[in-house]
């Protein structure tokens, strides 16, 4: 969940709520959904919440939702703009990053605590919308610092978004002292180095250039001419990525922010050469795009979610109070619709429904009284749980200790430690279905048994009291191309007494009881197994299906196991017992 | 009166002037000494005679002592050593004076440190001497362990003795000695003249054919003694508690559903509009398997469906995600990171044909996922996931069902908190108080499925929908602080033995 560091001082500032204290600000986030995880060691707030509002990545965005909340503003709120003076040309960019968005905020006073703001902004909009930079990448420049370049079409400023060699051209990256090719930031710059991977796999890396040359290294590093400080008063503000809506969506949130910080935005042409990669070839847009999106939704469909009933006034109200426009319409047969205006921050808003969830927050979800639904059906388990729970009753019954253990193993305990070769016909040799990126060494596959994971119980509790009967009814797995998933999933049966004179017959006992228990007609003609010892082991044959093995379990495994007692054991399969 | 037997060999045995042990009573009146005190403690409650207890010390031979009474302590060895080689002229050999005592290993050792300690001479810089005035033929260790071996041990010295017992050359132990004497009215009943009630030990099965039963008094036992403990089986506490979820969750009219653990991204994160470079999807929070690779087969229509609601959004006015959709990533099998993989089986129609509303369905099953290992989170847990399919669901009815569900478990006053999933709308964390200390904990995750999610799937109807883990409501309930205590090969049997059990 996304964290966000904000200033308490600043929120009570950008809200206009002086008399505000710190508990009571803690309180109102809450109830906007933004837990209080702690401090900084600035003395800000450290809030969490859940990503969807990504318009609260920043303080400024914090307050809007609080004056929202405490009634100081209703209905969208759009930012005025000043037409375009500068243009994005976009012509030969690398294909794997064809699209760019740009604006300008003018007449900023920019304080510490704004460029810090906008720099966490910066960083949580990569964290979140922008993939770690990979989808959208933001570069924010002091304005004064470029040099347009001239000659475009309406005498403009223009900048240029391209692709050059990564050893093509050279700028002083921020943090640097000294010019660097693309190439040389990559391979020895700490930011260059930290996303060399978005880069790496580039034949022509994306640039932007002005009148005076290259000036951005979009998504890793911008130049150090362009570098925004407390004097900047006027910003260049420039999105890279592989989805055009994605940083067109950035952008909105990050005019957002500053136009509360008292910018003017000022909108940006962007042009796509008629040869220039991706969707949008020879299309020309102006951003940042403000506009409010449309959703409609009926009266009957808002009451049915939240179960009660509202005056369309009260919709209306709660609507506005959550930044919403909202025109409602009556149609011939008294029904009512709204349709709800969204701003362009709102990057959550993709279905109607929404649209009532904000409606049920201003509403207060809390403030509803639970009812039990009038809705009747009928309940039940499913019948492989049912007979899972019967042959674990039975063998609890039979004494066993019942052992829960972990699907996940590795192939050492699997098959080496119990001296079963994988791929051999023995029972727990199938080949195993593993895992791409274990967690760690242990867990590596997925069991084909389950004595393994018995054994080592035992191999973990010498030091308990003996016996020690214990079982496990529990998933087993192995490959199986025939099945849709490849992965043939059973439920196993396995028994192991460990006790001074275990021996064949105890446990046979203990399958006999069981079997009869179940009305299968119990049959162990003898076999191998590499688990146990040779003629004292037999198949476990379930009414004429073979369905397990059983036997005395070989000394070279309990050994290997730290066990210093013999232990007969059995196993088979649950279905068997159908 | 009427007696047992033992009772009355016992009070016909003691004295009324004198405490008679009751070891020499149990001879007299030929019980055994177990018998016999039984009995003494059974009269004693009858106000016939008293029992006095006293502490007595023995003291005995351990293994090593009883080796040096036969022969000699290593220390004496080695000074009659020291002396044949000079050492009560002037320093020698340390080396030399040990070879010829013949000590070896451990024995050395405990020769050095009590030869220094005794005074029979100085060890010094690998030099020993021996003192010419020691007399370690008059050691009052050894006589005392002589003491003991005759037992004597009241003869020992008393230093000495606990210098022995430091050395693990004697053990001392307790034992308890009762006597018993007779109490005026245990006087009086044996003026009075006491019999000897016929009793029985054991109801024999000759016993019962042969009618003597009905003649017999059956000997009384001690019914408040402890008896032996036994071992017997017990279902896993997890499996109690998954059990104990069913039962409330069927009578509350669900059905249990089931499924493949190993499935397609598809039914777990796609028919859930998961976007494809979710960050919880691209950054391992689940298992991906590297064999098998790929599902063999996917609803075709269905995986449109879903396709189109991802990149498109479903109803009129919806939109999709702003990601990229590719079918060869919903068909990479992983290890379900949650069940409700299982509520899209069955919603689509696929595993148990179409469900036509209303329905209720649950699952209490295992899901993995890839996060840190800590005593409250494996990478295996159990996850218990419910939904309700009903025309027309209100946030109240969710609210509704819900609150009845954790008010089973004691968890009440719950809290609704507005959440995110990308998955329901509107969702809502929900939160409950402790029933045992009161705090306000989060017991779980809900919501409406969205219309992305159920339009693909085929469902004309609303679904609400919870999970929340099985271990958490576990802890909750009976305060388990580390869940590897009782899940997995790390398992102490011990405590899965001694857990008390869940109902």
């Amino acid at each position: 969940m996304p964290v966000v560091d904000v200033d308490p001082d600043e929120l009570r500032r950008l809200t206009g709520h002086d008399e505000k204290d710190d508990d009571e600000l803690r309180s109102d986030l809450f109830n906007l959904g933004l837990e209080f995880e702690g401090w900084t060691e600035d003395d800000e707030f450290q809030l969490e919440f859940a990503p969807d509002r990504l318009d609260r990545l920043s303080v400024e965005g914090v307050a809007r939702s609080l004056r929202y909340q405490y009634g100081d503003d209703r209905g969208v709120y759009t930012p005025g703009t000043n037409h375009a003076e500068w243009v994005v040309e976009v012509e030969d960019t690398p294909p794997e990053r064809p699209y760019v968005t740009a604006a300008v905020v003018r007449g900023l006073d920019m304080d510490d605590e704004a460029l810090d703001s906008i720099i966490q902004l910066q960083e949580k909009l990569h964290a979140t919308m922008g993939r770690q930079r990979a989808k959208g990448a933001i570069g924010v420049h002091d304005l004064t610092m470029l040099k347009g370049e001239a000659g475009v079409e309406g005498g403009g400023k223009s900048v240029r978004y391209t692709g050059i060699d990564p050893e093509g051209d050279t700028f002083v990256p921020l943090e640097g002292d000294q010019e660097m090719t693309p190439g040389d930031v990559v391979e020895g710059h700490h930011i260059g180095k930290e996303y060399a991977d978005l880069v790496s796999d580039l034949d022509r890396v994306p640039a932007i250039y002005d009148a005076i040359g290259l000036f951005s290294f979009p998504p890793v590093v911008n130049g150090r001419r362009t570098e925004v400080s407390t004097g900047s008063r006027d910003l260049f503000i420039e999105m890279t990525g592989t989805d055009q809506w994605t940083i067109d969506h950035m952008l909105n949130i990050v005019c957002y922010a500053l136009d509360a910080r008292g910018g003017q935005v000022e909108e940006v042409r962007v042009e796509y050469s008629a040869d220039a990669p991706g969707e949008y070839s020879g299309q020309q847009f102006v951003r940042p795009d403000l506009a409010t999106k449309t959703k409609t939704v009926t009266h009957e469909r808002i009451e049915q979610i939240l179960g009660v009933e509202m005056d369309p006034e009260e919709v209306v109200d709660c609507a506005e109070r959550a930044g919403l426009d909202a025109r409602g319409d009556e149609d011939d047969d008294g029904a009512v619709s709204y349709e709800f205006d969204v701003p362009p921050y709102r990057v959550d808003v993709l279905h109607p429904l929404d649209v009532i969830d904000d409606i049920g927050r201003a509403y207060g979800f809390n403030t509803l009284e639970p009812e039990y639904p009038d809705v009747s059906t009928v309940g039940g388990r499913h019948e492989r749980s049912r007979l899972e729970d019967a042959a674990r009753d039975a063998l609890v019954g039979l004494g066993f200790e019942d052992l829960l253990n972990f699907h996940m193993i590795n192939e050492e305990e699997n098959y080496e430690r119990m001296e079963v070769e994988p791929g051999t016909d023995v029972l727990g040799a199938g080949d195993p279905v593993t895992i791409e990126q274990p967690y760690s060494e242990d867990y590596t596959m997925l069991r084909t048994w389950a004595l393994p994971s018995v054994l080592m119980v035992l191999e973990n509790n010498t030091h308990r009291a003996y016996p020690q009967d214990l079982a496990e009814i529990g998933l087993a797995a192995e490959i199986d191309e025939s099945e849709n998933t490849g992965v043939a999933e059973h439920r196993t049966v396995a028994g192991a007494l460990a006790r001074t004179d275990a021996s064949y017959e105890d446990a046979k006992a203990r399958l006999q009881t069981l079997a009869k228990a179940f009305g299968k007609d119990l049959e162990t003609p003898p076999t191998d197994h590499p688990t146990f010892i040779s003629g004292r082991a037999a198949e476990v044959v379930l009414d004429g299906e073979s369905a397990g093995v059983i036997g005395e379990v070989h000394p070279k495994v309990l050994v290997e196991h730290d066990l210093e007692l013999p232990v007969a054991a059995f196993e088979f399969r649950l279905d068997a017992l159908e | 009166m009427k007696l047992p037997q033992a009772q009355a060999a016992v009070l016909r045995a003691a004295d009324a002037d004198e405490d008679r042990r009751i070891d020499e009573v149990a001879a007299e009146a030929d019980l055994k000494p177990e018998t016999a005190t039984r009995a003494a403690f059974e009269l004693e409650d009858q106000g016939l005679l008293t029992v006095s207890e006293e502490t007595v010390e023995s003291v005995e031979l351990t293994e090593e002592g009883d080796r040096y009474v036969d022969e000699s302590l290593p220390e004496q060895d080695l000074y009659t050593a020291a002396v044949d080689a000079g050492a009560d002229e002037g320093p020698v050999s340390m080396g030399e004076a040990i070879g010829a005592s013949g000590l070896e290993g451990g024995a050395v050792d405990i020769a050095l440190s009590n030869y220094a300690r005794k005074g029979y001479g100085v060890i010094d810089s690998g030099e020993i001497t021996a003192d010419p005035d020691a007399t370690p033929g008059e050691d009052p260790e050894m006589f005392a362990l002589e003491a003991v071996a005759d037992g004597r041990p009241d003869d020992a010295d008393a230093d000495a003795l606990d210098q022995l017992e430091r050395r693990g050359l004697v053990e001392r132990t307790e034992t308890t000695v009762r006597s018993v004497r007779l109490t005026d009215d245990g006087v009086t009943e044996l003026m009075a003249g006491v019999e000897v009630a016929e009793t029985v030990g054991e109801v024999t099965p000759a016993l019962l054919t042969s009618g003597e039963w009905e003649a017999v008094e059956f000997g009384e036992y001690n019914v408040e003694a402890d008896a032996e403990q036994l071992q017997g089986g017990k279902e896993h506490i997890l499996r109690q508690t998954a059990n104990r979820v069913k039962d409330v969750l069927v009578g509350m009219g669900f059905q249990e559903m089931e499924g493949p653990h190993a499935d397609a991204q598809f039914w777990i994160n796609d028919c859930l509009f998961m976007p494809q470079d979710h960050p919880a999807r691209t950054h391992w929070d689940q298992f991906a398997l590297s064999n098998p690779e790929e599902i063999d087969h996917l609803p075709e229509d269905l995986v449109e469906r879903v396709k189109s609601a991802h990149l498109e959004g479903v109803g009129p006015d919806g939109e999709g995600y702003h990601s990229p959709w590719d079918e060869d990533v919903a068909r990479g099998i992983d290890l379900r990171g949650h069940t409700t993989s299982l509520s899209m089986r069955y919603l689509s129609g696929h595993q148990v044909g179409d469900l036509e509303p209303p329905q209720r369905f649950f699952s209490v099953e295992k899901v993995y996922r890839n996060d840190t290992l800590d005593p409250t989170h494996l990478l295996e847990f159990f996850q218990i996931e419910g939904w309700v399919l009903a025309e027309d669901l209100s946030v109240r009815d969710l609210m509704g069902t819900f609150t009845e569900f954790y008010e089973q478990f004691g968890i009440t006053d719950l809290e609704f908190k507005p959440h995110y999933n990308p998955y329901t709308e509107p969702s809502f964390e929900l939160f409950g108080t402790h029933p045992e200390t009161g705090e306000i904990v989060e017991v779980g995750n809900s919501g409406i499925f969205r219309p992305e999610v159920l339009e693909p799937l085929g469902v004309d109807a609303d679904v609400m929908a919870w999970g929340l883990s099985l271990e958490r409501l576990l802890m909750l309930m009976y305060g388990f602080e580390d869940i590897r205590d009782v899940h997995g090969t790390l398992a102490d049997l011990e405590l899965l033995r001694e857990t008390e059990v869940v109902y």
